[in-house]
């Protein structure tokens, strides 16, 4: 099918019609589930019915009518657990994600604009970062500032920056070699003209196929935080409701496992399946076309 | 990366390994545990007083900074409060089981990831290729932490192949040297496992596009004409040059892999460095968690630095440029 896009006459139905033919089945499956899990954070309140953080019956109740997901160890409903997890998990994994990306593609253009020293400077914390251990720097923070869920995006964000910033600068180098912006200097163009028209759209592509990923390996590392202890306790993630799971003594040999520990499990698989599948997609969509149309 | 570019580095890790505890907002001392499990830990005044001694911190910041850099030279990088014993003897009495897992795991990664990687550029796009694809695609996303659960639940509880937690067998006596091998094997089965599922994948993408750009050089081709077999022109003559990214990719790694090894360690009570960081952060014992900071920040640049030095031995093409 090659339908001209305009030949519809909505815009939404244009949009479905476009994303239908930008991504592989696996890419679209992935997005339904990235909207669901986000809609089901957003609307947290009102597709739950037990309160997330109190008791609300017996505890360990199997999967049942009043709690689809079963109870865990004080009784607190496991579905608003994972709902409001999931709140917890999207926040943490978009705001690194858009913190890095900003911060990241600043010292990209900076670095590949100026050139010279600024641009040592960068690439030389660059390759600091890319060494520095990134879980155990963390835990230092984490354990010394408090496990505050700002925090976490702050360190988090700190070691991120480095991908976006590589990517942006070998693209602005490229660009910067184009006859068009040699043209658009010698008429005078200054460097915030040539920033807004011709180097963000030209990085855009690849810094959002970037945040993208980023938002993915954030969650899980919060994920991994919370599960080692380190979590912000006020604003329960899946990992934290991993942590409590596997720290109940003898959890194995029960079939609590079966709903306390499998759920945010999955929870977390799915949503990063989901993002990884759709970075994929768009990486592929960049590398044939160029572009993102 | 140049030898002064790990100076620096390691300079970076010094600095924030000083600065964090002393950046801290509120008292450091009277921050209480907040994991619901936790030991919930309130300082006495008398206790603070001497914490406050022990870091110095009536002293000003550059005298502070003198005696944390010369204690450092001289070995000292700490007084666990929770173990009553110097932090490195802490660190290194756990350090073996960690740098064991890693360095079986990275190893068995590699070698795993090169030949399925091999094999996926051989067979192109056959069935065999597509299927390896996209099962490692979909590995190469799940964290090592949640691999470890899930094999820890088939592996250790479900089917009771493995045991389910510790690094041996606590308070067996060993009929011989042999009884001791083994069971220390079998407990490191499962998290070597988590740990080679968690790298796999990124290898063998790496080792495949690598192979796929070698095989379509012309000595390849001229192998082929010579009539050489298949097996011995992809393991020796593909695989020679094919395989230096993947070393490299290893290296890199390491400080990845080291955080995978500390929440791996935390899922099977693997009594390495990753569970004893966890111990002191639930205890909050500062100078241990710093100390270990430490430790994984400068095996990693040792172990980047030492790989940098070899590579030009095998890569002469690095050597040149």
């Amino acid at each position: 099918m090659n339908l001209p896009a305009d030949k519809f006459k909505g815009k939404f139905q244009k949009t479905i019609y476009l994303t239908c033919n930008s991504f592989s089945v696996q890419g679209i499956g992935a997005i339904i589930v990235i909207v669901a899990v986000s809609t089901a954070a957003l609307l947290a309140g009102l597709i739950t019915v037990h309160p997330s953080n109190l008791p609300s019956g017996a505890p360990f109740t199997p999967p049942c009518v009043e709690h689809f997901l079963g109870t865990d160890d004080l009784g607190i409903d496991i579905w608003s657990q994972i709902v409001y997890g999931g709140r917890t998990s999207i926040y943490v994994g978009i705001g690194t994600a858009l913190l890095a990306g900003v911060a990241g593609a600043l010292a990209g253009i900076a670095a590949g604009y100026f050139g010279g020293h600024t641009e040592r400077l960068i690439m030389r914390l660059t390759d600091i970062m890319i060494i520095l251990p990134d879980l155990p720097l963390l835990i230092l923070v984490g354990a010394f500032f408090g496990p505050g869920i700002n925090n976490i995006i702050l360190v988090l964000a700190l070691f991120s920056w480095t991908h976006p910033a590589r990517i942006v600068r070998s693209k602005v180098i490229s660009i910067k070699e184009e006859n068009y912006i040699k043209a658009a200097v010698s008429f005078g163009a200054g460097f915030r003209h040539i920033l807004l028209r011709h180097f963000l759209p030209g990085v855009m592509p690849l810094l959002s196929v970037s945040v993208i990923r980023l938002t993915g390996r954030a969650i899980v590392a919060e994920a991994g935080l919370a599960f080692l202890g380190l979590g912000d306790p006020l604003s329960k993630s899946w990992g934290l409701i991993l942590n409590h799971a596997i720290n109940f003594r003898g959890i194995y040999f029960t079939p609590f496992w079966k709903w306390w520990l499998m759920t945010p499990l999955i929870a977390i698989t799915l949503l990063v399946f989901a993002i990884a599948l759709v970075a994929r997609d768009l990486e592929k969509k960049i590398n044939t076309k160029g572009v993102i149309s | 990366m140049k030898p002064a570019g790990y100076l620096i580095t390691l300079s970076v890790v010094l600095i924030l390994n000083f600065f964090i505890p002393r950046l801290m907002p509120g008292d450091p001392f009277t921050f209480l545990s907040s994991d619901p499990d936790g030991v919930t830990i309130v300082y006495t005044p008398e206790q603070i007083e001497k914490f406050k001694g022990y870091y110095g911190m009536d002293k000003p910041l550059t005298e502070q900074f003198i005696s944390y850099f010369s204690n450092l030279v001289s070995g000292d990088i700490g007084y666990s409060i929770y173990y009553n014993d110097d932090v490195i003897d802490v660190i290194a009495s756990r350090a073996l089981w960690t740098i064991s897992l890693i360095i079986i795991s990275l190893s068995l990664a590699g070698i795993a990831g090169i030949i399925t990687g091999a094999i996926s550029a051989w067979f192109r796009d056959h069935l065999i290729d597509r299927l390896l694809y996209s099962f490692m695609i979909l590995f190469s996303e799940i964290p090592a932490f949640i691999t470890a659960i899930i094999l820890l639940f088939a592996g250790g509880a479900w089917l009771g192949w493995f045991p389910l937690s510790g690094g041996a067998t606590p308070f067996r006596g060993y009929t011989s040297g042999w009884d001791k091998i083994s069971d220390i094997a079998m407990h490191a089965v499962l998290p070597v496992t988590a740990l080679v599922f968690a790298r796999l994948g990124e290898f063998y993408l790496l080792a495949r596009s690598s192979m796929i750009t070698v095989l379509s050089k012309d000595y390849i081709r001229t192998a082929k004409g010579k009539g050489l077999l298949k097996r011995r022109i992809i393991f020796i003559h593909a695989l020679k040059n094919a395989a230096p990214p993947v070393v490299t990719r290893i290296f890199i790694s390491l400080g990845t892999v080291f955080g995978g090894a500390i929440l791996v360690e935390n899922v099977f009570r693997y009594p390495g460095a990753g569970f004893l960081l966890r111990e002191a952060v639930l205890v909050r014992d500062y100078p241990l968690i710093q100390g270990l900071f430490l430790f994984v920040a400068v095996s990693v640049l040792i172990m980047n630095f030492t790989a940098d030095m070899l590579y030009g031995k095998f890569d002469p093409r690095v050597r040149v440029s």
